[in-house]
């Protein structure tokens, strides 16, 4: 396997030294540490190593020379070789060691064959006679055991022995300290060994040269690279039409790909400022890590709507010099409900907080009631009226709310299975559900047009009462063409046997002050869902006037049962107008029969007041989403 | 006004009812095929489908104008609907000022990415914008409720 794995080395060694572009490795730490970091000296951070001083005094071109002269020493990391394993990398050249300046003491003490400390170098994690423990306990045991929490990659089966690969020698010497720390069933201890190696299978750019020409060519456009702000977008790469025409999958969580993808950004966009990775499915930065190196310039990182978990990936990325860091629609934001943490670099805190912001990756929570103007108020008070009438046995009151031309239809959710059941098969026949009903015949028929059409629909549909309590009005009101308003009620209607619930749309025009005119009306029965079963249906909807209802005779008792009976409305109300009337339950009734009449015409109840205002919760509408102010990477 | 655009203007009375409502059937077909589809698979694009001045109130909250929606349809995770209901009537002239208006009310199943699927019912105000070679729908008003919404 590992022959075949060189060839394709080899073979890109040469590509990269046949084209003559050579990264601009140590250019880049200049970049890096120009520009505003005023309040800290590079070399002041603890650990870190001094800049030689012919470096200080050269430009950019002067330094690439220098890379120039020890070609090989960039390249080894993909080549094998098997006798001197050893990697040497001269300290001064590199910004790679620029990274290193946080590691804990541990690495200096590994051995030699982890000496190399290239950062983004693999190592061989072999335990002999792997095979013979059940993996999953195998692998959660070494987790357990190790310091340092790790990636296994490409773990597989050499004969009886076990193998993964990690990456960075942090992970590497801590593996080994492991070895004989870990007991297997028969108490025997299992020996781990940690080697150098070359970069996985899996993690291997796989892109053909021209595949590798057309992404390049992808990432180059101005679509995706702003040159002026040194951005490059690479958002939903995976479905960009151009690579897609041209077969080219560059699914950004597969290591190969995200290496493709670094290694074209180390050659083409070596100064990245901004690099957008939004939507791209990420669950690990293990491959996106490596970008510290080839693109040490970042400053600006989005991350958002990927996929996550835990701010320690986040912490992968700590090499980067960071002033934006986009996090938002990641699973990890559920941790950040309501804390605020530091972005924290090199175990030292920033000269001034990053400023993130985070939207909580839920919807927008839902606003029960809007806060509501005069008009809505107003509106809302016609509303109860009309429902008033609709639940009194006769619907003929409702004329008057009408338009002349107005339209009304009903439709109940099409469920095939369920078309027997007998809650809402009272509405089947005027189910005018037009994704199932494609009969046009049908479609104009079951648009009532006209008011008294829709009067005479509505009053052959059963009968109902409706639970004010439970009103919910969605309204707007359009200034701008439309002098219309729509009404969205969300009520638990109930019809003798079945609690239902509805969604009705209005619109409605003005006419004068104290009426409504309807000019649609569509309306939607569904049941209920489980929780608006649960309130209570009669439950007594808090009068402006009384708070408490004075006590009541027998008698009194016995005529409020009857006239709720004959009225229709519930106990409470009955009792309201017959208190009202003096308890003289004739008069009593003509009050209840000439409301119904002239509803439209009065804009108030004197008699009685029959009309409870809910009174609305008002509850502040929901931002969208919580501001964080600083964002934590924890240190493992 | 020439005779062709006599036919296609739907609040004159020389078009009868049938024809009136038929069109606004197929108007509303299309446009909710579209729409779930562009907010499903397209989300960057929705925006096309609204007015500038468009009003959307999602659950009760409120978001008003294209820079705001897009923000809002960013925002929103990533969304599987599917519509078991349809609705449309052809609004009241009076109610539009001449403008042809379609109001459409859907309902159905969605599953946002990270949260449990939620019925939801949805109603449209859409408007035409006549070109000379077709007639573009657009959503002046959008409200949006999830039938569950007390207990999320």
């Amino acid at each position: 396997m590992y022959s075949t794995l060189q060839k394709d080395r080899t073979n890109r060694t040469e590509e990269y030294n046949d084209s003559g572009s050579l990264p601009r490795g140590s250019n880049r730490n200049w970049s890096s540490f120009r520009g505003n970091f005023g309040k800290r000296n590079p070399r002041d951070h603890g650990g870190y190593e001094p800049w030689p001083s012919h470096h200080q005094e050269h430009d950019g071109n002067m330094v690439m020379r220098d890379v120039q002269e020890d070609p090989q020493v960039r390249w080894t990391p993909y080549t094998i070789r098997h006798k001197n394993r050893r990697v040497k990398w001269h300290n001064e050249d590199h910004i790679q060691r620029a990274v290193w300046r946080n590691r804990k003491p541990l690495e200096r003490e590994v051995g030699d064959n982890t000496k190399d400390g290239t950062p983004g170098s693999w190592f061989k994690i072999t335990i002999p006679y792997g095979r013979k423990y059940d993996k999953t306990w195998l692998m959660n045991s070494i987790q357990s055991h190790c310091s340092v929490p790790f990636t296994p990659v490409d773990f597989h089966y050499v004969k009886d022995w076990a193998r993964f690969f990690v990456q960075d020698a942090g992970p590497a010497s801590a593996l080994r300290d492991v070895s004989y720390k870990i007991c297997g069933v028969e108490n025997q201890k299992i020996s781990i060994i940690v080697d150098p190696s070359a970069e996985p299978y899996s993690v291997q750019n796989k892109l053909e040269p021209e595949e590798m020409e057309q992404l390049k060519g992808n990432l180059a456009m101005s679509k995706r690279y702003d040159v002026s702000q040194q951005a490059l977008d690479l958002q939903t790469l995976r479905f960009d039409p151009d690579l897609v025409d041209h077969d080219i999958d560059i699914i950004l969580n597969r290591r190969s790909c995200m290496a493709a993808t670094l290694q074209i950004i180390e050659t083409n966009f070596p100064k990245l400022l901004s690099l957008n990775l939004c939507n791209n499915k990420l669950y690990r930065l293990d491959g996106l890590s490596d970008i510290i190196q080839k693109a040490p310039t970042i400053k600006i990182l989005n991350l958002s709507k990927n996929e996550l978990n835990s701010t320690w990936e986040v912490g992968k990325m700590k090499g980067l010099k960071l002033e934006e860091l986009w996090l938002e629609g990641n699973p990890l934001c559920n941790t950040f409900r309501d804390q605020s943490t530091y972005i924290r670099s090199d175990g030292q805190e920033l000269p001034s907080p990053i400023i993130v912001d985070i939207d909580i990756p839920y919807l927008i929570k839902p606003c029960k009631v809007r806060k509501k103007g005069k008009t809505t108020m107003r509106y809302q008070r016609r509303f109860y009226q009309y429902y008033f009438i609709y639940d009194s046995g006769d619907r003929r009151g409702l004329l008057g709310a009408y338009h002349d031309e107005a339209y009304f239809s009903l439709s109940i959710p099409f469920n095939p299975e369920d078309s027997a059941r007998s809650s809402l098969c009272e509405y089947v026949k005027d189910n005018r559900n037009i994704k199932k009903l494609k009969d046009p015949y049908l479609r104009v028929q079951l648009l009532k047009h006209t008011k008294h059409d829709i009067v005479l629909s509505l009053c052959v549909l059963p009968r109902t009462q409706h639970d004010f309590s439970s009103f919910l009005v969605d309204m707007w009101y359009q200034t701008v063409r439309y002098c219309c308003l729509l009404f969205v009620f969300k009520v638990v209607g109930k019809s003798q046997s079945s609690v239902r619930a509805f969604t009705r749309t209005f619109i409605i025009v003005p006419v004068s002050n104290s009426s409504l005119c309807i000019v649609n009306d569509q309306l939607f029965l569904r049941d209920t869902t489980p929780n608006e079963t649960q309130s209570p249906f009669f439950m007594p909807v808090p009068t402006p006037t009384s708070r408490s209802m004075p006590t009541v005779s027998q008698e009194q008792q016995e005529m409020v049962q009857s006239f709720s009976t004959q009225s229709g409305m519930n106990l409470e109300w009955s009792q309201k107008c017959l208190q009202d009337n003096e308890w003289n339950y004739t008069r009593a009734g003509q009050a209840f029969t000439t409301l119904k009449v002239r509803s439209w015409e009065s804009s108030g109840f004197k008699a009685g007041c029959f009309w409870a205002f809910r009174k609305a919760r008002m509850v502040e509408p929901s931002g969208l989403g919580m501001k964080l102010r600083e964002l934590a990477l924890l240190t493992s | 006004m020439k005779a062709s655009e006599r036919r296609e203007c739907w609040g004159l009375l020389l078009m009868d009812f049938k024809t009136y409502v038929d069109q606004a059937c197929r108007a509303a077909e299309e446009f909710v095929n579209i729409y779930y589809e562009t907010m499903d698979k397209r989300r960057r694009a929705l925006i096309r489908l609204y007015l500038d001045k468009a009003t959307l109130i999602w659950n009760g909250n409120v978001v008003t104008g294209l820079e705001a929606l897009n923000n809002f349809f960013e925002m929103l995770p990533s969304s599987e609907f599917q519509v078991n209901m349809l609705d449309c009537q052809p609004v009241h002239e009076q109610a539009t000022q001449a403008q042809t208006t379609v109001l459409v009310v859907t309902s159905g199943t969605v599953k946002f990415d990270g949260n449990k699927q939620h019925f939801f019912n949805q109603t449209f105000l859409l408007t035409a914008q006549s070109t000379p070679n077709n007639t573009v729908w657009k959503i002046a008003s959008d409200c949006f409720r999830f039938q569950d919404w007390a207990s999320s």
